[in-house]
Order: structure tokens, then sequence, then C-alpha cells
């Protein structure tokens, strides 16, 4: 089975602190990253999120590391461009290129600086939520906050048929790796669609599977969920409001501070 | 007394299909165990299905406790609730994001208020040795384990009747006589079992009754000792004997044993071979056998006594909750199953044993020891610590 972020979720240090408390740090974090109006807030929210998860939740730094560069490299070549394309202030730089000229400013600059760090810190917020609570934690969370219970079922399946679906989608893969399936581009195009037709046909399968499987035990519209979800402890609550606090007073207070 | 399930001239067959079952007439006895051997695409699936309504005969009726299931919603409930499913793939009937959830599924679809279903989820779980698992999510678990949280989910709507298609395929062979010694306790707790198998080994040691099936009809039916010594239906059903039954049949072929009824496993196979070369069995000079309930009362010292000794003393564990005292307690185990029959078997050669169990099992323990000392004419002592 692969390891993906779910597994993570599931053994990192900080399983059994509340739901309530890590929803509340990471949704905390990133909405106080949003309100900042400089770069100083935000660059703290991303650096503290991302030692508290690799530090106090032991994942694994390098696996984190490799997370971050996903989102992080669609962020600095959208901040490259705003950096070029944005105006305002003074002339920084400039570079005459072909028939026109490369120039970034002041204002550019303080707004290239304000998104990458803003989507630096709302990444690392996400991810603190995404590896220390499993989905299965959110699913009570989204009970208690009376969500329609279709929509909560829904999801409890949906999140269940994706392992089984991995499952399936590598066991065929395999089937086809072992065949010489992907040897060649030809090979790998023509193996990628009849991957894609089978697991179509064993999704479909799986779902008559699953109605079996619910009428063979009296299925009438129940799903049960764990009923007891704790709220936040005195400790936990005391850390919250710390770590959240620090990060408001920042975003208020250094929204001035700029680069330029 | 009504039987549990009985299939009277039974068809089925899917739509535009030839028949998978061509009328068939069983009838499973409460409290038993039965066992439906059969080659592949045989049809025991398809019956099994019917068992409790998940399947409905083109002609024919099952009757479940002596009724008729009827196929409205509200009647497959009850029959549902009184005959529980456990299925080949415990992918396909697992479901739920964690272990607990998926147990509590059937109570909670019952309608049983929340703590009853706290308090049932909880001792399912208990009883196919899985607390503690609760918020795992199932595809963490290996094999053995899907199984067992099979079995917990369809324990705790607590049905008279237990139906297993393939209880043991797909398994490693220790975990398979794990999940069969507690269909055997289960049995014991007073429920009818009903599995199907390709695995004559396991048919043959297990089952009181076997039905033999093939291209969707019964071939024969009867004690598993009549079935399997019936050479012909069984390379009908494209079955090979069982190992002890084979051996036993070819030294009798040669004239070394003489006796007509066959052994059922290998303390019964080993006596028969003792009896012919000695002319009877040692009477006295066994080992003890020391029976010890993990519920009783404590008993680490006399246990530390008892271990501690210079010489070799065989520890079995049966049963879940004695499994577990043994692993809390660092017992070493070196039997996990078939226990019973291993420890005769150490005793036979004058070594001591030790068999840990708790609840009914321990009564079954020392009845199943008299009842072998008593055929045999051994004298083997029981000591309960």
């Amino acid at each position: 089975m692969e390891n993906i972020l779910d597994d993570y979720a599931q053994q990192n240090a900080l399983r059994e602190t509340g739901t309530w408390a890590k929803l509340l740090l990471g949704g905390g974090a990133i909405a106080a990253a949003l309100v900042s109006a400089g770069p100083l807030a935000p660059a703290f929210i991303a650096a503290s999120m991302a030692a508290i998860t690799v530090g106090i939740a032991r994942i694994p730094a390098r696996f984190y590391a490799t997370l971050l560069t996903i989102p992080l490299s669609f962020a600095v070549l959208s901040a490259g461009v705003i950096l070029f394309l944005s105006g305002g202030g003074e002339t920084v730089w400039s570079m005459p290129f072909g028939g026109i000229t490369l120039a970034f400013t002041t204002g550019s600059v303080n707004q290239a600086a304000l998104v990458l760090s803003r989507t630096f810190a709302g990444m690392c917020a996400l991810f603190f939520i995404a590896l220390t609570t499993p989905m299965v934690e959110i699913f009570t969370v989204l009970r208690s906050l009376r969500l329609p219970p279709e929509f909560v079922d829904l999801a409890m399946l949906i999140y269940h048929f994706i392992f089984v679906l991995i499952g399936e989608a590598l066991a065929t893969r395999n089937a086809q790796e072992i065949r010489q399936g992907y040897a060649g581009f030809g090979n790998a195009v023509r193996s990628f669609s009849m991957l894609a037709g089978t697991l179509f046909v064993r999704a479909w399968e799986k779902g008559e599977e699953l109605i079996l499987a619910m009428d063979a035990r009296c299925y009438d519209g129940i799903f049960p969920t764990f009923g007891g979800e704790r709220g936040i402890s005195r400790r936990e609550g005391v850390a919250v409001v710390a770590y959240l606090s620090v990060c408001s007073a920042l975003a208020l207070l250094s929204g001035g501070i700029q680069i330029f | 007394m009504t039987a549990a399930i009985e299939f009277q001239d039974v068809h089925f067959a899917y739509p535009d299909r030839p028949e998978s079952l061509k009328g068939i007439d069983i009838t499973i006895g409460r409290g038993s165990k039965v066992a439906l051997v059969g080659p592949n695409g045989a049809g025991k699936t398809t019956l099994l299905l019917m068992c409790n309504g998940m399947l409905r005969p083109t002609k024919g009726r099952v009757l479940v406790s002596g009724r008729p299931v009827a196929y409205d919603t509200r009647s497959l409930r009850e029959v549902r609730k009184s005959v529980g499913l456990v299925f080949q793939n415990s992918d396909a009937q697992i479901f739920a994001p964690t272990v607990w959830q998926d147990v509590a599924f059937g109570p909670a679809n019952l309608g049983m208020p929340q703590e009853t279903v706290k308090k049932v989820v909880a001792d399912a779980l208990h009883y196919v040795g899985l607390s503690g698992y609760e918020k795992r999510p199932p595809h963490h678990l290996s094999g053995g384990e899907k199984k067992r949280v099979a079995i917990a989910g369809v324990l705790a709507m607590d049905p008279e009747v237990l139906v297993f298609d393939e209880p043991t395929s797909s398994l490693d062979p220790a975990t398979s006589e794990e999940v069969m010694d507690l269909l055997d306790e289960m049995n014991h707790g007073g429920r009818t079992i009903l599995l199907s198998t390709h695995d004559v080994e396991l048919a043959y040691r297990w089952a009181d009754e076997v039905v033999l099936m093939e291209d969707g009809a019964v071939l024969r039916t009867g004690t598993p000792e009549e079935i399997f010594a019936d050479r012909t239906v069984l390379a009908r059903a494209r079955l090979k004997p069982p190992a002890v039954l084979d051996l036993f049949r070819e030294l009798r072929d040669r004239g070394v044993l003489t006796d007509t009824a066959p052994p059922k496993n290998a303390l019964a196979f080993t006596d028969l071979v003792e009896r012919r070369i000695r002319g009877g069995v040692r009477r006295n000079g066994h080992g003890t056998i020391c029976l010890r309930d993990v519920a009783g009362p404590d008993g680490t010292a006399a246990l530390a006594c008892l271990l501690g000794g210079s010489a070799k003393v065989w520890v079995g564990a049966m049963g879940t909750r004695a499994k577990k005292v043994a692993r809390d307690e660092g017992i070493a185990v070196d039997f996990t199953y078939g226990v019973i029959d291993k420890c005769l078997l150490r005793a036979v050669n004058g070594e001591d044993s030790l068999i840990l169990t708790s609840g009914g099992m321990i009564a079954h323990t020392v009845e199943r020891i008299d009842e072998y000392a008593r055929t045999s004419g051994r004298e083997i002592v029981v000591r309960q610590v």
C-alpha cells in the first residue's frame, strides 16, 4: 500500500490531541495569514506551522519538504508573474528584453512577497491539519456540525472506496507492468486507457458488493459514527489561544512592514 | 425441535442463465456444525446467499427456524437478524472507515440505542480479540484481522445461525486454524454454524455433518467419515480424501491396520498404529495436563511455579481471551490452535502441558480429555490450577 497523507495522519504524534483544537489552530492560522497586509506575519505562520508539523507531530522532514514543493512551485511561478506584471511605486530594476522592457517596482516586489508568504502560510497550515487529523475524525466533526447525514455518509463511503480503488489500480498496474505494459509511449497510453476502463468496471462491481454487504446487515439508513468525540481540553485551549493571539497580533501590527 | 435452516426443493437460476441450483433438500440442525463441500461452481455460495434471503429461490422454499422466509423488507430484517452471513472476501464486507463503525453498523441499523450499540460492539470486538482496534481504518489491517472484523460485525447482531462462505480461503494456516477455533467457540456458545469450503482437511476434522455438492445438486450428506470414505463421490466432486484418511486406508489395504473405523486426527491415528505395533497402549506414565481458567482468581504465583520448573511444560492458549491474557502476562505460548489434541499428544509422550482458557471452554476441555482417556484406555491426569 502506498504511504499517503492519511497514513501519516493515523500515526503522527498529535493523533490523540482533540480534533477541534487542531482544526481551530490550522483554520485560525489561515485566517490570520489572510488578514495580514504585510508578509511578516504569514512568513511567521508558515515557519511555525512547519515547525509544529515536523517537530511536534513528528512528520518526517523529507516527506514534508517533498509535499510542500508541489504547491510552492506553483506559488513561486505566480509570484514571478506578479513581480513583472503588477506595478506601482518606483522602478527597482529594469532590463530591455527584445522589443520590450522587463522591470519590477517597489509595489510589485511587495505584492509578490505578500502573495508568496500567504500561499506558504496557507499551505503549511492546511498540511498541519491534513497530516495530524485523520479523515475519520473530521467526519465526526462534520456530524456534530449537523451537516446533512446524506452528505457525511456519502463522504465516509467515498473515503473508504478511495483505498479500495487505489488497491485495485495498483494491482492492475502491476499486472500490466510485468507484461511490458508501460514499455514505450504507445504501450503506456494503451495500458493506461485499459487501466481506466478496468477500474470503472471494478468500481461498479464494488458498488454492487457494497449494497449486498449493507443489506446483509439490515441497512436502514443509519451509518454510525463514534459518539464520544471530546471537546477541547484546557491545555489545548490555552495553547491554541496563545498561538493564534501571537499570529493575529503580528498580522495586525506588522501590516506596515514591507520590503520597500 | 425445529431445524435452524431447511431447504426444500430449492431451485435457482440467475436471469437468462442455466439453473445453478437444481433442487436442494437439506436440513441444518440447531446447534450443529455443517460444512458444504464441493468444487468451484458447485453452487455453494449461491445456496449460502439464500440462508438470509439475499437471493430468492426461483422454485422451492427456505425455512429459517421452521418459518418460510418471506421477501418483504420487514421479514427480511428479521431473517437477517437471526442468520448472520460472513462473505468470502472480507474487503467486500467491511465498508466503514473505522473498525468500530463497521461493527456498529448492524446494531445501529437494528435500532439499538447508542449505549447498547457501544456495549455490543465492545463485546463483539473483545470476543474476536480485537479490543483496542476501534479507531483503526480497515485498510491498515491484515487479512486475518479483517476476517475477525467481519465476524465481529455479524456477531454484534447476535444471530442464532452463522453462515460463512469459505472462511479460511486467503488466510495463512495458523490464522485459519485460529479462525476455526473461534467458530468452535461460537458453536459451544450455542450457535449453529454453516460454512462452505473446499478444504477437505478442515471439513473432515471440524464438521458434524458434511453436505457434498456438485453441479447445483447435493451428491451426498452424512458424517465426515462416511462422506470422505466414499471414493466414488469424492472423485465426482473433484475432491481428494484428507491425508489422515488416505494413510489409514493405504495401511489397511496393506494389512497393517485391521480397524474399520477411520481415525479423525493425528492423535487417533498414532494410537491406532501404537496399538497395532505394541498390541495395546501404555496405560500410565503419561504427562499431566493442567487447566487454568484465565477469568478465574489470580493464579500468577501458581503459574510461575508451574512454568518455572526445569522440565519443559508446553503451553496452549484456547480462545481469544486466553490468548490475550497470555500476551499481557508474557507467557510464551506453544499452541494457539488444536490445543486439546496437541496437549493430549504431548501427555501421551509423557510430557506436561498447561491449557489456558476460560468460560464454557473449561468444561468442554475436561469432557474432551475424559472422553479420550475413556476410549483409549489411558490414564491422563487433568489438574485445574
